[in-house]
C-alpha cells in the first residue's frame, strides 16, 4: 500500500489495487455557524470544491471516500447547507464514484446520498484500509487494518527558540490499542491494527494535536499507543515522532 | 473695547457682568471674524477664553436670527468636557434667554424625548452622538436649521479616525442645513493651516493663533533615579507650591505614584480606569481645595476646569512637545498668567529627552497633527451610516458628500472597494450604483457609532489556585492566545487551557521554552527630531545650552563620562551601536519610536529569513532589542543594515507585518468597522491566523498595511537614518552590552516568525535529528559498541578500541545487527547483514558528521544515506535532501 500525499487538499491518496482519494471534515455550512457568532464571512463551498476537483485531477482516483462530517449544522441542516450541498455533490459525482461515512455533524446527510453511496458510520474496508469518520468504536472488520480517520482536525504548533513559529494542519499516526478497541488482538507476525488520523479538510477549522494527546475526545484517540506516534505535514514530510514536538508530556511533568 | 461695542446689548450687559474689564488678545482678534461669519481656527492655551471668543459673537448672530430646531452645535472630544461646558455655557444662555442642552452617551432617556419634541437652540456634544442624530427620523428634522458648529479641543480629533469620522459627518450635516459656519478651538499644534483645511474641506478660512510658549516657565530637574526619592521630590514640590498637578505617563505608575503620596492625605490619583464617581469626587475636592495634589493621566490634559493650579510637575519625559506645552499650560489658568511646571527626569535617557523637549517648548518648536487620509473603515462606517440614513443610497450622492471633506481626496476606487466588501458580509446590499440597507447594518451602527476602539480587558484565571492572575489586553489576546498557547504573565508561565466570554482559564506551565510576549500596549511615541537631538546632545554635551540644573548635569556628565571609562561606544544622532547581550543584539539608534519600529521590523524579518529563526523584537526611542539565538550575533546584525537599501524597507515590511500580532489585532479591529465580525465575537471559533488569510489582497488588509505605516512607524524617517548611514553620516559600530545599551532590555513584545514554512520544519528537522538516540558500532575491531545521540557525534568518529575510523551508525533498534557482524561462519543472509554494515561504516568514514546526521534519519539507509551525500549540498539544503528521503520512505513503506 503506498499513500500520496496530496498537499493542496490536504488529501490523502491511498494506493492497491485500487486508488481510492479520502478526504475529511469538509464543514460546509460552517459560515452559517460562524454567522451567529458575530463573524460575517461569505461561503467558500466553491473554492473548497474546487480543491478536490484539483486533486482529482491529479490523481484520477477510482473512488471518492469523504470520511464524515460534510456538513457542519448540527442537529439541524442550515439553509446555506440545503442550498450548496447538492450541487456540490452532483459535481464531484460527475467526476468519481464517491462514498461517504457519515460523521457526528451529518445529521440528515441521507437525503443529499444515493443509499449505496452511504457506508456505516462505524467505518468499512476498501481495497485492504479502513476508512471511519471517528467519533465511534470502528467495526471489527476494521481490525489489523490501516485506519484512515477524520473527526480530530489535527494541527501541529511547532516552536522554535523564541516562540511558535508555525502552525500547520498535520497527520498523526500511531498504532491502535486492540483490546481497548475490542479488537481481536494480532500476534507479532502481523502489522497490528493502526490509524493514521487526516487533517480537516476545511481550511477554517484546526485543533492542536498535542491537545487531542492530552485529553483524548474519541474511542481512536483514547485507544492510540501515543509514546508511538509520529506526526507528519499535508505533504508528507516526517516532521518526528509525537514526543519529540516541545509541549508533548508537559502536563505530566507539572 | 472695540469688537464688545458692535454686539447686540444684551451681550455687552452679559459681558459687564461678568467683569471683564477687557478681552483677551485672543477674543479681541478672533470676535470680530466669527462675527462677520468667518470660518476660523482658534489657536490657543486652555484658559485664555477660547471658548467665549467662538462663542460670545455666535450667541450674538443667534439672537439676531432666532429659528426652531438645533441652531448650534458645540462640539468636544469628551463627555465630561461636554458637562464643562454645560455649566459655563449655561450661564450665558440663562441671561440670554437661549435654549441649551447636552446629549451624549449618559444623556437619560427622558432628557432625549425631550430634545427630540423641543430641540434645544445650542446643543453640545460629542462627534459619535452626531452619528447617532443621523438615525433617528424626528432628531434628523431638527438638524435643518443648523447654522454654526464649533469644534473644541479640534487637535485631540484631527489625527484620529474619530476625526476622520466627524469630517464626513459634516458634510452629511450640510446635505441637510446648507453650508454653516465652522470653528475650531485648538491647542498649540505645528500646522495650524492643515486644521483649518480638516475642519472646513476646500472653503476658505482664517487662523487666529496666540503663541502659547512665551509664557511657560520650564525646568528640568533629577532626583536620583530611585522610586522612593523621586515621590519624595514630588512631595516636597507639592509642599512648596500649594495645588499642584502631577502627569505622568501610564496608569501604573499614577498608581505607584499614589502609593507613596496618599499617607499626606491631600493628594489623590485621577485616571482612565477609575470609575466616574471617584474622578469627580477628586476633582470636585481639588477645586475646593481640600486636595494639593492630583496625579493624572492624559485624562486631565483636555481644558476640564478643576480650578486653580499653582505648578505643574510632568513626572518622566512627556515625549511630545505638543504635551508638555499642553499639560504645563494649567497651570496658571488666567489670562496673562505664567504657567510654571517641571519636568521630573526619571533616568538618563529620559532626562536627555526632557532637556530637548523642554528647548523645543520654549521655542514654539510644536509637533504637527497629521490627519488621516482615505482611511477605508471610516468609510465603510460613514457607508453604513448612510445607507441606514436614507434606506437606499446612490454612490455618486456619497460622492458629493466626501468630495466636500479634506480627509477623503483623490481615493480614486475606494469607494467600490469598500462596497464591494461591505456587500460580501451582508452589511449593505449593492444593486449596480445603490447602496441599500440591511437588517444588520442598524444593529451594526448601534455598536459601531464609534472609531474609537475600545481595549476591552480580558481575566486570566488559574484553574490551579482557583484565582484571577491579572488582565491581558484583547489585542494581545486576539494575535497571541489560543487555546494550548503559553504565555508569561506576573513573571509566570501559563498555559491556556479554555478561553471564552472574556476569561482565559489558565494553569501554570513549565518546561516550554518558546516564549510568548507579554503586550506593553500602546504607548505615546517620541517623535524622530526629539530622538536625534537627544543623540546630539549626547554627543556634544552642551547641557549648558539646555538651562540643565546642576543635579541633572552632573548625572549626565556622570553616565556620559563612565560609558567613556568603560571605552563603550556612546550612540548618537551620528554613531549606531550594536551590542551583543545574553538575550540577544541590542541596536542603539536614535531614531524615535516610530522609525526604530520600521528598522526593528525590517532587521528582524530579514534575520528571521536568512538564519530561519524567530525573532523577537522590543523597540524604544533609542534601541531596537532582537530576541535572537545566541549564535546570531551583532556582526550579522551590522551586515544586514549595510546591505538595506532604503527604498526597499515598505516593501519588506508588508510582508513582515503580515504575521505579527500587532497587524492580526489592526486586522481585526478594521473588519470590526467593515462589519465583518461583530463587536462581541467570539474569537475562539475561528483562529486569528485563519482570520488574516480570509482578508488577504482586501481593501481591509489595505487599510491595516495604511495605518501601520503612517500611524504605527514611520517609513520615511527609517529611511533617512538608512540614508545617513549610507552616505556616511551615520557611523556603526560593534560593541559589547553596554550601561546604556542594557537600560531598554524587557520582556519581548512582538515576534517575526520566519517567513516560509521550510524553515520551522528544518529546525525542527535539525532538533529531532541532533536528538536520535543512535548506536555507534567499530567494524574495524567489531568489539565497540556505544549508545549515544546523533548531536554529540564528532566529526570524525573513532573506536576508542582499536583506533579505526570504521564506524557504523545504526538505530537501536538495528542494534542486534551488529552481533550478527561478529559472529563467525554466517549464513548468506547474515553476510548481507555484514556487508550493509560495513558499507554504512564506509559511507561514515568518508562522509563523517554529515553521514551520521543522514543515517540518523527516519528510513535512511546506507543507499539513500550515499545518494544524500553525493549532492554535495550543505546547511538547509542538506536537511532539505534528508527530508526529501523521509517522505519517499513514508510514501513508500510497507507498513501502511
Amino acid at each position: 500500500m503506498i499513500l500520496e500525499f496530496l498537499s493542496q487538499g490536504p488529501a490523502l491518496l491511498i494506493r492497491s489495487e485500487k486508488k481510492v482519494l479520502a478526504v475529511a471534515d469538509l464543514h460546509l455550512g460552517i459560515e452559517s455557524e460562524l454567522d451567529k457568532h458575530g463573524l460575517h464571512f461569505r461561503s467558500r463551498t466553491r473554492e473548497r470544491r474546487e480543491r478536490i476537483e484539483s486533486c482529482i485531477r491529479e490523481t484520477s482516483p477510482d473512488i471518492l471516500i469523504l470520511l464524515g462530517d460534510l456538513k457542519h449544522g448540527v442537529p439541524f441542516t442550515s439553509r446555506q447547507e440545503h442550498r450548496e450541498i447538492p450541487e456540490f455533490i452532483d459535481q464531484l459525482r460527475s467526476l468519481v464514484p464517491l462514498r461517504l461515512v457519515p460523521g457526528n455533524h451529518d445529521v440528515g446527510i441521507e437525503k443529499f446520498f444515493d443509499p449505496d453511496e452511504l457506508l456505516a458510520k462505524e467505518g468499512a474496508v476498501i481495497d485492504g484500509a479502513g476508512y471511519v469518520h471517528g467519533h465511534m468504536y470502528p467495526d471489527v472488520s476494521l481490525a489489523g487494518k490501516l485506519i484512515i480517520a477524520g473527526h480530530h482536525h489535527p494541527m501541529v504548533c511547532l516552536r522554535d527558540e523564541v516562540g511558535c513559529a508555525l502552525r500547520s494542519p498535520a497527520y498523526l499516526f500511531a498504532p491502535l490499542n486492540e483490546e481497548c478497541l475490542g479488537f481481536p488482538i494480532t500476534d507479532g507476525t502481523q502489522k497490528g491494527s493502526r490509524v493514521i488520523f487526516m487533517p480537516a479538510f476545511n481550511e477554517l477549522t484546526g485543533y492542536d494535536l498535542l491537545r487531542t494527546v492530552e485529553e483524548p475526545f474519541s474511542p481512536l484517540s483514547r485507544c492510540m499507543r501515543a509514546g508511538e506516534a509520529e506526526v507528519l505535514l499535508p505533504d508528507g514530510t516526517f516532521l518526528g515522532p509525537l514526543k519529540s514536538l516541545e509541549g508533548y508530556g508537559s502536563d505530566q511533568e507539572a | 473695547m472695540g469688537p464688545i461695542r458692535k454686539l447686540d446689548e444684551r451681550i455687552q450687559e452679559c459681558i459687564r457682568i461678568r467683569g471683564f474689564e477687557e478681552l483677551s488678545e485672543i477674543q479681541n482678534r478672533a470676535i470680530p471674524l466669527v462675527a462677520a461669519g468667518r470660518n476660523l481656527v482658534l489657536i490657543a492655551p486652555t484658559g485664555t477664553g477660547k471658548t467665549e471668543s467662538a462663542m460670545i459673537p455666535v450667541f450674538d448672530r443667534m439672537l439676531k436670527e432666532r429659528s426652531g430646531g438645533f441652531t448650534t452645535l458645540y462640539i468636544t472630544p469628551l463627555r465630561s468636557l461636554n458637562r464643562d461646558m454645560l455649566q459655563r455655557l449655561s450661564w450665558w444662555c440663562g441671561e440670554l434667554g437661549i435654549s441649551v442642552g447636552v446629549r451624549h452617551g449618559d444623556t437619560k432617556n427622558a432628557e432625549r424625548r425631550k430634545q427630540a419634541l423641543s430641540p434645544p437652540e445650542l446643543l453640545i456634544t460629542t462627534p459619535e452622538t452626531l452619528q447617532a442624530l443621523f438615525m433617528g427620523k424626528v432628531l434628523r428634522k431638527h438638524l435643518k436649521n443648523i447654522r454654526y458648529v464649533v469644534i473644541d479641543e479640534i487637535h485631540e480629533l484631527a489625527g484620529s479616525k474619530r476625526g476622520a469620522q466627524l469630517s464626513v459627518a459634516l458634510e452629511r450635516l450640510v446635505t441637510y442645513s446648507g453650508e454653516f459656519q465652522r470653528i475650531g478651538l485648538s491647542a498649540t499644534v505645528g500646522n495650524p493651516d492643515e486644521m483649518g483645511r480638516f475642519l472646513c474641506g476646500k472653503r476658505d478660512f482664517s487662523v487666529v493663533a496666540v503663541p502659547v510658549t512665551k509664557r511657560l516657565h520650564i525646568t528640568v530637574e533629577f532626583a536620583g533615579d530611585s522610586f522612593e526619592r523621586q515621590a519624595k521630590w514630588v512631595s516636597d514640590v507639592i509642599d512648596r507650591s500649594g495645588s499642584t498637578l502631577i502627569f505622568v505617563n501610564t496608569r501604573v505608575t499614577a498608581e505607584a505614584l499614589g502609593h507613596q503620596l496618599y499617607a499626606r492625605g491631600d493628594v489623590e490619583v485621577h485616571h482612565g480606569s477609575l470609575s466616574r464617581d471617584v474622578r469627580i469626587d477628586a476633582e470636585e475636592r481639588f477645586k475646593a481645595g481640600a486636595l494639593k495634589g492630583l496625579i493624572c493621566t492624559s485624562s486631565m490634559e483636555l481644558g476640564i476646569d478643576i480650578g486653580h493650579i499653582e505648578h505643574v510637575i510632568q513626572f518622566g519625559s512627556p515625549r511630545e512637545v505638543s504635551r508638555l506645552v499642553q499639560r504645563i499650560g494649567r497651570a496658571g489658568h488666567q489670562l496673562h498668567a505664567i504657567s510654571r511646571g517641571t519636568i521630573l527626569a526619571l533616568g538618563f535617557d529620559d532626562l536627555l529627552e526632557s532637556l530637548v523637549i523642554a528647548r523645543r517648548a520654549r521655542a514654539g518648536e510644536v509637533e504637527d497633527v497629521i490627519p488621516h487620509r482615505n482611511p477605508a473603515d471610516v468609510l465603510a462606517n460613514q457607508v453604513a451610516g448612510l445607507a441606514v440614513e436614507y434606506g437606499k443610497i446612490s454612490k455618486e450622492a456619497i460622492m458629493a458628500i466626501l468630495d466636500r471633506t479634506y480627509t477623503f481626496t483623490g481615493y480614486g476606487t475606494l469607494l467600490d472597494e469598500v462596497c464591494n466588501q461591505m456587500a460580501e458580509h451582508r452589511l449593505i446590499r449593492l444593486e449596480g450604483n445603490i447602496i441599500g440597507t440591511t437588517l444588520r447594518a442598524r444593529r451594526y451602527l448601534a455598536g459601531n457609532l464609534s472609531m474609537i476602539h475600545d481595549e476591552k480587558k480580558v481575566l486570566v484565571f488559574d484553574m490551579v489556585s482557583r484565582r484571577t492572575v491579572g488582565t491581558l489586553d484583547e489585542s494581545f489576546v486576539v494575535g497571541s492566545i489560543h487555546t494550548g498557547a503559553v504565555f508569561i504573565t506576573k513573571g509566570q508561565l501559563w498555559r491556556v487551557l479554555d478561553m471564552d466570554d472574556g476569561r482565559i482559564t489558565v494553569e501554570p506551565a513549565r518546561r516550554v521554552k518558546g516564549e510568548l510576549p507579554s503586550w506593553e500596549g500602546e504607548q505615546i511615541p517620541v517623535p524622530y527630531g526629539v530622538a536625534r537631538e537627544a543623540g546630539a546632545l549626547r554627543r556634544n554635551r552642551r547641557f549648558a545650552a539646555y538651562h540643565t540644573e546642576p543635579a541633572a548635569r552632573e548625572f549626565a556628565m556622570g553616565f556620559l563620562t563612565g560609558m567613556d571609562k568603560n571605552r563603550s561606544r556612546i550612540a548618537t544622532d551620528r554613531m549606531i551601536v550594536l551590542e551583543d547581550a545574553e538575550e540577544g543584539v541590542v541596536c542603539n539608534i536614535c531614531g524615535g519610536h516610530k522609525a526604530n519600529e520600521a528598522l526593528g521590523r525590517v532587521i528582524s524579518v530579514l534575520l528571521s529569513a536568512r538564519f530561519g529563526t524567530t525573532v523577537g523584537i522590543e523597540i524604544d526611542a533609542y534601541r531596537v532589542l532582537l530576541s535572537l539565538p545566541n549564535t546570531i550575533r551583532a556582526s550579522d546584525v551590522r551586515e544586514i543594515l549595510s546591505g538595506l537599501e532604503p527604498e526597499h524597507i515598505e516593501g519588506i515590511l508588508q510582508l513582515a507585518m503580515k504575521r505579527t500580532a500587532l497587524f492580526k489585532w489592526k486586522l481585526v479591529q478594521i473588519a470590526k468597522k467593515f462589519g465583518a465580525i461583530d463587536p462581541d465575537a467570539d474569537y475562539e471559533r475561528m483562529s486569528s491566523y485563519k482570520l488574516t488569510e480570509l482578508f488577504e489582497n482586501t481593501v481591509v488588509q489595505k487599510e491595516a498595511y495604511r495605518e501601520l505605516f503612517s500611524v504605527y512607524m514611520d517609513v520615511g524617517a527609517a529611511s533617512r537614518v538608512l540614508e545617513l548611514v549610507k552616505q556616511g553620516d551615520c557611523g556603526m559600530e560593534l560593541s559589547r552590552l553596554s550601561i546604556l545599551g542594557a537600560e531598554g532590555l524587557f520582556s519581548s513584545r512582538d515576534q517575526i516568525p520566519p517567513p516560509t514554512a521550510d524553515q520551522a520544519v528544518i529546525s525542527t528537522l535539525k532538533r529531532r535529528i541532533d536528538q536520535q538516540e543512535i548506536v555507534l558500532a567499530c567494524m574495524n575491531c567489531r568489539k565497540w559498541k556505544s549508545h549515544t545521540i546523533a548531536g554529540r557525534v564528532q566529526e570524525h568518529p573513532i573506536c576508542p578500541k582499536c583506533g579505526a575510523r570504521l564506524v557504523a551508525v545504526l538505530k537501536p533498534y538495528e542494534e542486534p545487527l551488529y552481533a550478527i557482524a561478529s559472529k563467525k561462519g554466517k549464513t548468506s543472509d547474515e553476510k548481507a547483514v555484514e556487508a550493509r554494515l560495513m558499507r554504512n561504516a564506509n559511507i561514515v568514514l568518508s562522509g563523517g558528521k554529515n553521514a551520521v546526521l543522514a543515517l540518523a534519519a527516519k528510513g535512511v539507509g546506507p543507499e539513500n544515506a550515499s545518494r544524500i551525500l553525493s549532492t554535495l549540498m550543505e546547511g538547509d539544503a542538506f536537511y532539505k535532501e534528508i527530508l526529501k528521503a523521509e517522505r519517499n520512505y513514508i510514501r513508500t513503506r510497507r507498513f501502511w
